[in-house]
């Protein structure tokens, strides 16, 4: 009975690195990276630019500013603007998009706008600040 | 002899192993620490419907853009005439088409990030991106 004890009590080193060298390796292997971040490209004008490109037809206009959106001058709240777009999408997913941004908007509101024409298919976005 | 022969036939496991799980250890933390280095302080904005990256280009320039309107690549903080010096500099070694990522605060005013792009388009490069977390 003392013998047995005894023997219990030396913890046997290869098995339990063996065992903790698989989980390991099982961790490891099921680990996967969660993507949680999304790239919204957008365009630059180039400086000196910006004019040339005013009032061509075609163009779409999105305003952003603090707290409110315009679609063409319209103010309008996003799930009418994110319906709006998701029609114009579809019809011509090439057409150009300003993105007018004031300056005391959040960069949140400038990611919403981005993001709904994105959603609609829509990939010319330029941005630009507003005056 | 022959009893020498056969103790070295069988492997001293334990040390083996001992060995293995070491130089694992030391690969994978040698393989998280070349990541890019990002300031955790930034928020960043929700978006719902883009896509996920993917796969990021290997040239890309992260800028982190805080509330206040700091900028800081890898931690290290930037004016923009710093800002500017250092996208003209990576342009002439990868070229116009390298990306250049703006990781900004949620809270962050256009103001801010208009300035960080008009910086990089007078640097030359118009491939722009803004980070945004998947809102999931």
């Amino acid at each position: 009975m003392k013998r047995k004890k005894a023997e219990n009590l030396s913890v046997q080193m290869s098995s339990m690195i063996d065992i903790v060298f698989l989980l390991l390796i099982y961790f490891i292997v099921t680990a996967r990276e969660e993507i949680t971040e999304a790239h919204l490209s957008v365009n630059l004008p180039a400086p000196g630019a910006a004019k040339a490109t005013e009032n061509k037809p075609k163009m779409l206009e999105i305003e952003v500013h603090q707290g409110q959106y315009r679609l063409n001058g319209a103010p309008l709240e996003t799930d009418v603007i994110e319906s709006m777009l998701m029609g114009l999408g579809r019809t011509d997913p090439s057409m150009t998009v300003m993105v007018k941004v004031a300056f005391d908007a959040y960069a949140s509101e400038l990611v919403t706008a981005l993001d709904l024409c994105d959603k609609a298919g829509l990939t010319n976005l330029n941005v630009v600040s507003l005056r | 002899m022959k009893a020498r022969s056969d103790e070295s036939l069988d492997t001293p496991m334990t040390q083996m192993m001992d060995i293995v799980f070491l130089l694992i250890i030391f690969f994978v933390v040698t393989a998280s620490v070349d990541k890019d280095v990002v300031d955790e302080s930034i928020n960043l904005a929700q978006a719902k419907s883009a896509p996920a990256v993917e796969t990021v280009d290997p040239r890309a320039v992260t800028i982190n853009l805080t509330k206040k309107g700091e900028v800081n690549i890898a931690l290290r903080p930037m004016s923009m005439q710093a800002l500017y010096n250092f996208l003209v500099n990576m342009r002439t070694q990868s070229g116009n088409s390298m990306p250049v990522l703006i990781r900004c605060d949620a809270k962050t005013r256009y103001k801010e990030i208009g300035n960080v792009m008009d910086t990089a388009a007078k640097a030359g490069l118009y491939r722009v991106r803004l980070v945004a977390m998947l809102d999931q």
